[in-house]
Order: structure tokens, then C-alpha cells, then sequence
């Protein structure tokens, strides 16, 4: 399956590659937004416990060569957060750990756009590379060395931090090698629209799906529940036109 | 150009489709008790994945589980649930399979006792301390009397007391006196310290006449010049007795270690480390003088987790031998999504909940923590009526 997917990636690569054009052109921008992930994982049997979504921020410089009216590649190294959350419930409410996950990330896409000269929709898709930088943890466990107050025997209890007082963390996340994977492949995919303010700046708006196909874990035991990052992303930016914004125009072109 | 523009959106739509297959399936996990033990491929799958997913020594331990799972699975496949030699197969396999695990609380006991009450559960740790060439019965075994007569008549003051209570699987002993008026000294077998005090109305509750003794000591006693915990055999109990026992004997919280439990089905999804601490009991005084806590190879679990508490304190010392080795404390498997838990075949599969680690960033669960003044197990002495480990203690404080 690997060897299927990699020699698909190299053809579309090749495809888009042959079609380098001479009226080309270079832009480069600024990205940024917000993001929601998603863990793709299970609990298990564990009892009143569940992994959640957590929203997060991604920043980027996507870099543009465009071939023609409607075909451009796209490369964006970014900063993205994949975070999530586990908690749990009824009566163990209030114990939870939100993971923020920092990665750097390396997307290359095709570009596809169609519509006006100004106004234009777009498509992406392509994939991705990403390192996971670090990592924080922040959450509440029962801590079993910490007894709740008292009860008297005629009151109910309603919550496990009755019997065990609750910690409070907020620390770094520790990688644990044999555990831990930290690079991440996956495919993306997006659409949006883009203006073309004037042949310098191009504005754009964009929802991007993420696609991990990499587990966060390396394969370090049988029957292991694997976990994968699924991340939606809505960002805006602004691409500028390398060419026209260093070197001016010549009065030849000004004049049409 | 038209032509490619449709060939690159078909391949781009084949290649999403094709790679999204790319992932891993997500296993399905079911909880032990809820396999069906009837054939020796399920009772294999309950015990293997309940320890796969609930043992919380993953990160120290040396087993390889996995290979345990290639190994044993088609061994047990062969076995025949119904044959009373398969299932006496069983109990080999079974313990070939955990004899290296370090948690040392560690205890496999069988539904099916009327075929297995010849063969007992299965102890790893128990297994390695009989072997092991330093080993040597408790003292409680040896001679329970020894605490009971021949402590409090040859080394206490005359005003000491004692008591039993008999409970429904142990009996707990009790001895409190002073050793020249200004040392305090207090024996107790087990840890219900806490249940035992506050249980004042149950004429049979002897125990708590010398446990109220040490209690009332410690209070009125001026001038207080060391104080000896013994723990020597005792095997652990109720963790809330550590803040009942200590907490007396200061006046600020004292930290002394760290646990961390499970947080996920991997093996090494670990909670972060909580700090464990002992805090004082309203009305407490700081005791100033050496607190000596005696303890031995038999000294398991909340024997060992109050051995290691008292030994941070700036005024704390520890006599004896290394203590046994399991010090993981244990509830529900529910409360720390891990440790205990039972299947159709294990009438329980006995493990911590939580890993301990000491202060000093050590864990010491299967190898003991080691007293800072080694006094080996003398039967000899014994015999004569001599205990070389408490005179130990005594000479410290003095």
C-alpha cells in the first residue's frame, strides 16, 4: 500500500512538474488561522473516558508558482497546533488533560483556481510532512495522596474529587522515544477563494482539511490503538507578487 | 491542455481515495471480566489484554508482553479448558509468563479453587524471594510472641500495652510502651490503623488500647527523645492511615514522593506525577526528636510507602533490612484506569493502580528500599530472646 501511494505522489508530482510554463510566476505571502482537531483514536473499555476535539492556531508562508490561469504548486511551511482533549465524565467530572501539540509543517499542494481575472475559487490538494516540536499538557487528576475532607456517613458523594483532592498540572510534555512518533505524513485538502487586489496582492480565504496518515506512535506493542491527527483548518492571507512588487513595472506594461 | 486538467483532478481524487485507506484499524477493546471463559483461547485473550491495557509497570518492567502473546497464544490454543491436566498446564504457563513482572504485589488467584488449592495463586515476587540467597521467613512467622510477650517484657517500660482484633481474613497485633521513659515505641502488624481507632465501641477492638496508648504518648510525653515505628512484617493496608500515623508527628505537609497511573490503553500512557504527601492532623506538633522506623523483607506496600515518608524527614531514619519491594498503591481499577481486575478464570488478577517513585526520584518497586543501617534478619538472637535489629534502633537514638 505504502509503494501504491508513494508512486501515485510522484506521478501527480511529475504531472505538475512538466507543465512549467514561461509566463510563470513567483508569489509569496503571509497565512494565518484557526484550526480544530480531531484525535482519531478510541478509549477503549476505560470507564467514563473519552478523547475530544481542541481548537488550536496555524501561521505559514505559503509560497506560490503559478503555470497558468488555473494550475499553480504550493508550498506553505507553517506553524500548526494539533491539540486535543481527554476527560472524563459522571462522576469522575472534572478530571481532564488538554494536550497542545506544536508542530512544523511542510504542505505542498496543486492549485487548482477557476472563475474571473479578479475574483477566482480555488481547490487544493496534495500533502503534507510535520515534526512535532513539543508539546504541553495542562489538566486535573485525583491525586490518591491527597484525601478529601472528611465525609459524614449519611451524605451522598457526588464526585470522586470528594475522596481524592484534585491536582492541577500545567507542564511540558515529556517525549518518550519508544512511544512517541514525531513525524507525521498526511494528505490535504482545501478550497476557498482569492481577489486579486492588484497585480502585486492577492487576498484569500480557505478551508483546508489535514489527513494524517501516520500514527503518533511508533508500533511498540500488540493490539496498540493508534491515533491519528484529523485537522480542520479556516485561514485567510495575502500573497504578493515577488517580481512586481521589487521591480517595477515598465512603462510599456503600466500603459495597457 | 484540457485533456491533462481532467487527468490530474481524476488522479488526485484516485490518490485521496487509495492513500485515506493508508491507516491503521482501531482495535476493538473489551474489558476482561467480559470475556467468556469458556475455552482457553478466551481466558488467554481476558488475562493477556487485561494485562496489556491495566498494568501499570509497563515502563519499567522488563517482560516483553509482546512476546509473551506470540509464545503463549498457540499454546494455550491447544489446551483443552476442560481437561483438568491442560488446566494444570495452565497454572505452569501462567506462571512461566509473569515470573519477571516487578510488581511485587503482584498475585494471580483462580476462580476454580477446588482444583487449584493445591497449587495457590501465583506470586512472582514471592517466587524470587524465596530464591533469592538472603532469604529468611518474617519474624511474624518465625514468632508472632516475639512482638507479642518477649518485646514489650525485655526491652519496654512496665506500663506497656497490647491488644489483638481479629478481622475477617487477619488478625492485627498492636504493642506501645516506652524504652526509658522517653522513647516511644509502637508495633502494629498491619495498616488499619485509622478503622481500628475510630471503631471505640467494639469491646473485641483490642488493638486500639495499645494504638491509643502510642497515641496518648505522643501527646504527653515531655521531652520526647526518639520515637521507633516498628513495621517489621507488616504487610501494608488503608493508605488514609499514613496522614492518621505521621501526620501526628508534624506540623507542615511533607512530601515525600510522587505517583503517576494510567491515561490511555498503551502501555506507556502514563499520567503525569502527582506529588504524594503526608499531611499534619489537626492539633499536631512537629516531633524534633529521631522518628527510626524498623523494617524488614516482610515489610510490603504502606509498611514500605511510611518507611520512605519518614525517611525525608530531616530527623528520620530507617534500621532493618531492604524492605520487600511493592510499594504501588492499589483501589478500583475504575478510579486510575488501571491496575486490579478480574476475568471468567481469575477470581482477581491482584496488581497496583499507581506507580510510587520516592523523592529521591528512585522507584523502588521489585528491588526494595534500602535501610540506612543494615540489621540482617538474626534468628539466632531471636531464639536467645534478643532483637539486634531493635537494640539497633535504640542505639541510634541514643
Amino acid at each position: 500500500m505504502k509503494r501504491k501511494c508513494l508512486f501515485l505522489s510522484g506521478l501527480l508530482f511529475g504531472l505538475l512538474t512538466i507543465q512549467t510554463q514561461a509566463q510563470g510566476q513567483f508569489e509569496v505571502g503571509i497565512t494565518g488561522g484557526y484550526n480544530k482537531n480531531y484525535v482519531h483514536t478510541s478509549a477503549g473499555a476505560r470507564t467514563f473516558a473519552k478523547y475530544d476535539s481542541r481548537s488550536g492556531f496555524v501561521v505559514g508562508i505559503p509560497v506560490r508558482y503559478t503555470f497558468n490561469n488555473w494550475l499553480a504548486v504550493q508550498a506553505e511551511p507553517s506553524y500548526i497546533q494539533k491539540n486535543y482533549r481527554y476527560e472524563r465524565s459522571n462522576f469522575f467530572d472534572g478530571i481532564y488533560q488538554n494536550n497542545t501539540n506544536s508542530y512544523v509543517q511542510l504542505p505542498l499542494m496543486a492549485h487548482f483556481s477557476f472563475g474571473g481575472d479578479k475574483l477566482k475559487g480555488f481547490f487544493n490538494a496534495g500533502g503534507y510532512g510535520a515534526y512535532w516540536v513539543n508539546g504541553r499538557i495542562k489538566g486535573t487528576m485525583a491525586n490518591i495522596f491527597d484525601a478529601g475532607d472528611p465525609i459524614p456517613d449519611d451524605k451522598p458523594i457526588d464526585n470522586y474529587f470528594q475522596l481524592n483532592k484534585p491536582y492541577n498540572y500545567n507542564e511540558k510534555y515529556a517525549f518518550d522515544s519508544r512511544r512517541d512518533r514525531r513525524m507525521e505524513f498526511g494528505l490535504l485538502a482545501g478550497a476557498g477563494v482569492e481577489y486579486l487586489l492588484s497585480q502585486r496582492f492577492r487576498f484569500f480565504v480557505e478551508g483546508r482539511y489535514y489527513y494524517s496518515l501516520t500514527d503518533q506512535q511508533k508500533d511498540y506493542m500488540v493490539n496498540q490503538v493508534p491515533r491519528y491527527n484529523d485537522t480542520y483548518v479556516i485561514q485567510a492571507g495575502c500573497l504578493f507578487n515577488l517580481r512586481k512588487l521589487f521591480h517595477h513595472a515598465a512603462p510599456a506594461e503600466t500603459a495597457k | 491542455m484540457k485533456h491533462l486538467k481532467k487527468y490530474i483532478i481524476a488522479l488526485v481524487a484516485l490518490s485521496a481515495v487509495i492513500i485515506s485507506s493508508c491507516r491503521k484499524e482501531i482495535p476493538q477493546l473489551n474489558r476482561p471480566e467480559d470475556y467468556v471463559a469458556a475455552n482457553f483461547n478466551e481466558v488467554f485473550d481476558a488475562y493477556w489484554t487485561g494485562m496489556n491495557n491495566n498494568y501499570v509497570f509497563w515502563d519499567i518492567d522488563t517482560t516483553d508482553w509482546d512476546r509473551v502473546y506470540k509464545t503463549y497464544k498457540p499454546l494455550f490454543a491447544k489446551l483443552n479448558l476442560y481437561d483438568e491436566k491442560d488446566v494444570r498446564k495452565s497454572y505452569t504457563y501462567f506462571k512461566e509468563m509473569t515470573a519477571g513482572l516487578v510488581d511485587s504485589h503482584y498475585d494471580l488467584s483462580f476462580r476454580d479453587q477446588d482444583l487449584m488449592n493445591d497449587s495457590g495463586s501465583i506470586s512472582p515476587a514471592f517466587e524470587r524471594k524465596v530464591k533469592s540467597p538472603d532469604y529468611h521467613p518474617s519474624i511474624r512467622n518465625v514468632s508472632l510472641y516475639h512482638f507479642y510477650d518477649t518485646i514489650p517484657r525485655k526491652y519496654l517500660d512496665p506500663t506497656w500495652k497490647r491488644g489483638f482484633t481479629n478481622l475477617p481474613n487477619d488478625q492485627v497485633i498492636g504493642v506501645a510502651g516506652t524504652i526509658n521513659q522517653n522513647i516511644l515505641y509502637f508495633y502494629f502488624s498491619g495498616f488499619n490503623l485509622t478503622d481500628l481507632y475510630n471503631d471505640s465501641t467494639n469491646a473485641t477492638n483490642r488493638f486500639r488500647l495499645a494504638e491509643k496508648y502510642f497515641f496518648d504518648l505522643l501527646q504527653s510525653t515531655p521531652n520526647i527523645k526518639g520515637i521507633i515505628l516498628d513495621v517489621r512484617g507488616n504487610g501494608g493496608g488503608s493508605l488514609a492511615d499514613l496522614d492518621f500515623l505521621l501526620g501526628r508527628m508534624i506540623d507542615k505537609p511533607l512530601h515525600f514522593g510522587y505517583t503517576r497511573s494510567k491515561q490511555g490503553n498503551g502501555r506507556l500512557d502514563y499520567s503525569p506525577w502527582a506529588p504524594a504527601y503526608v499531611k499534619p492532623q489537626p492539633g499536631a506538633k512537629a516531633v524534633a526528636a529521631p522518628i527510626v522506623v524498623l523494617a524488614d523483607a516482610w515489610s510490603v506496600s504502606m509498611a514500605e510507602i511510611t518507611t520512605m515518608a519518614v525517611k525525608t524527614l530531616p530527623n528520620g531514619h530507617f534500621v532493618g533490612e531492604r524492605t520487600w519491594g511493592g510499594n504501588g498503591p492499589l483501589t478500583g481499577n475504575k478510579f486510575y484506569q488501571g491496575g486490579q481486575f478480574t476475568t471468567g478464570f481469575f477470581n482477581l488478577v491482584y496488581t497496583s493502580s499507581l506507580m510510587f517513585k520516592n523523592l529521591d526520584g528512585k522507584i523502588y518497586e521489585g528491588v526494595g528500599y534500602p535501610p540506612e543501617k543494615e540489621v540482617k534478619f538474626n534468628a539466632a538472637a531471636l531464639k536467645s530472646g534478643r532483637d539486634m535489629q531493635l537494640e539497633a534502633a535504640i542505639g541510634l537514638i541514643r
